[in-house]
């Protein structure tokens, strides 16, 4: 119990001038209830600004950083492209077709050094549901599997396609191309030729 | 300012009344009767007028907008009071001890009473409502030893811990919690019939 101990220091008369001041203080305690009412308010409205400018930023950044790896694809596209094109040991072949009464054409890249091709086809027919075209790497063995390529009624005009001459196929001294069956396509053409062409 | 009148324990519950019905003269009559013991309890805790009058008027302030949770039945008016003058003098003082602000002049006057000396009571200030009780204070903090006079001090004045406390004074923490309940216990026994604190 330390409740009589406030009694032990000597009393001391504060300056008069004191008393009407500190009354008229105490009795208007809302000004300061009020100060701290609007600081508050003030600093909920700041909260609010910087979450809604940490929104705005995190939104701002997540967009630009999705832009960023669009484009950072799509020039590593356009290198890939342009080394296909540049490339010292790189063919480059053109074809006309003709699919279903429609004249379009193929243009081949073919890198033999890194053994990677890039195809291009133009103006052709869609497939059937159940048909795709499909590549042939022409060997001294006979064609090979390339690769797969299905046009679909919604799908442009223009189809570009790049991929690698697998390692067991052996030297390619052309190309073809076929319709098969969509679900995978074939491993030996089995349906019309759309053509065929030597390097 | 004419001298306050003296308040019996009916007085106090009457002023008590009264400020709990917004009565501002109320609040005036008890700022004529406890500003000088709070101002000296404030001014023995922090060694500085401007400080403890910064107090004063927070003590007021926080009177008059808190007198609703003082309930008769748990205590008198005045150790509410003071005891919130303790409470805000030692929040100022732990602020400035962190800011070591006029830490020399704090730390001198702190070296002249580290000894649990008691300032002997002021004859000047006699005549203030609340001085026999005072009086009656001292007498007892005056009749205890030395060494639970200084640990009564420090824990009361200053807000020490028991553990800093036992620290300040290089006694076991046991010795110090002992030498305080003693203290307390004697202060409680001689100061057990004070029941007008402002006659």
């Amino acid at each position: 119990m330390t409740d009589w101990l406030g009694m032990t220091p000597n009393p001391r008369a504060p300056r008069p001038e004191l008393r009407a001041q500190v009354l008229a203080r105490a009795v208007r305690p809302r000004a300061g209830r009020r100060r701290w009412v609007w600081r508050a308010a003030a600093a909920v409205l700041l909260l609010a600004a910087l979450g809604g400018a940490g929104y705005w930023a995190r939104g701002t950044i997540l967009a630009l950083s999705a832009e960023r790896d669009r484009l950072a694809a799509e020039l590593a596209a356009v290198r890939d492209t342009l080394g296909f094109v540049r490339g010292p040991a790189t063919r480059i072949a053109w074809v006309p077709v003709t699919t279903n009464g429609r004249l379009g054409g193929v243009t081949i890249f073919a890198d033999s050094a890194a053994r990677r091709w890039l195809v291009r086809c133009e103006g052709m027919a869609p497939n059937e549901p159940n048909e795709t075209y499909q590549i042939w790497f022409v060997t001294a063995e006979g064609l090979k599997r390339a690769a797969v390529m299905t046009m679909d009624e919604e799908q442009a005009t223009v189809m570009a396609m790049a991929f690698d001459v697998p390692d067991d196929v052996g030297p390619v001294t052309g190309a073809a191309m076929s319709i098969e069956p969509r679900a995978g396509g074939s491993t030996e053409p089995r349906g019309p030729i759309v053509f065929h062409l030597r390097l | 300012m004419t001298q306050p009148k003296r308040l019996s324990q009916e007085d106090e519950r009457t002023l008590v009344r009264r400020l709990k019905a917004r009565q501002e003269g109320a609040l005036a009559e008890l700022y004529d009767v406890l500003a000088p013991w709070v101002f000296g309890l404030a001014s023995r805790i922090l060694r500085d007028d401007a400080e403890a009058e910064e107090v004063l008027g927070d003590v007021f302030v926080q009177v008059w907008g808190r007198i609703h949770q003082h309930e008769p039945g748990r205590g008198p008016l005045v150790p509410w009071v003071l005891s919130i003058a303790r409470n805000r003098a030692l929040d100022t003082l732990r602020r400035r001890r962190r800011w070591w602000r006029k830490a020399d002049r704090w730390g001198a006057a702190q070296r002249l009473e580290d000894d649990g000396a008691v300032p002997a009571p002021d004859p000047a200030e006699a005549a203030v409502p609340g001085w026999p009780v005072h009086q009656e204070v001292h007498a007892a903090l005056a009749a205890l030893p030395a060494d639970q006079r200084r640990v009564v001090l420090l824990a009361y004045f200053e807000g020490l811990t028991h553990s800093e406390i036992a620290r300040r004074t290089g006694q076991p923490l046991g010795t110090v919690k002992t030498r305080l309940r003693i203290a307390h216990g004697k202060l409680a026994e001689a100061l057990k019939h004070v029941k007008d604190w402002l006659r």
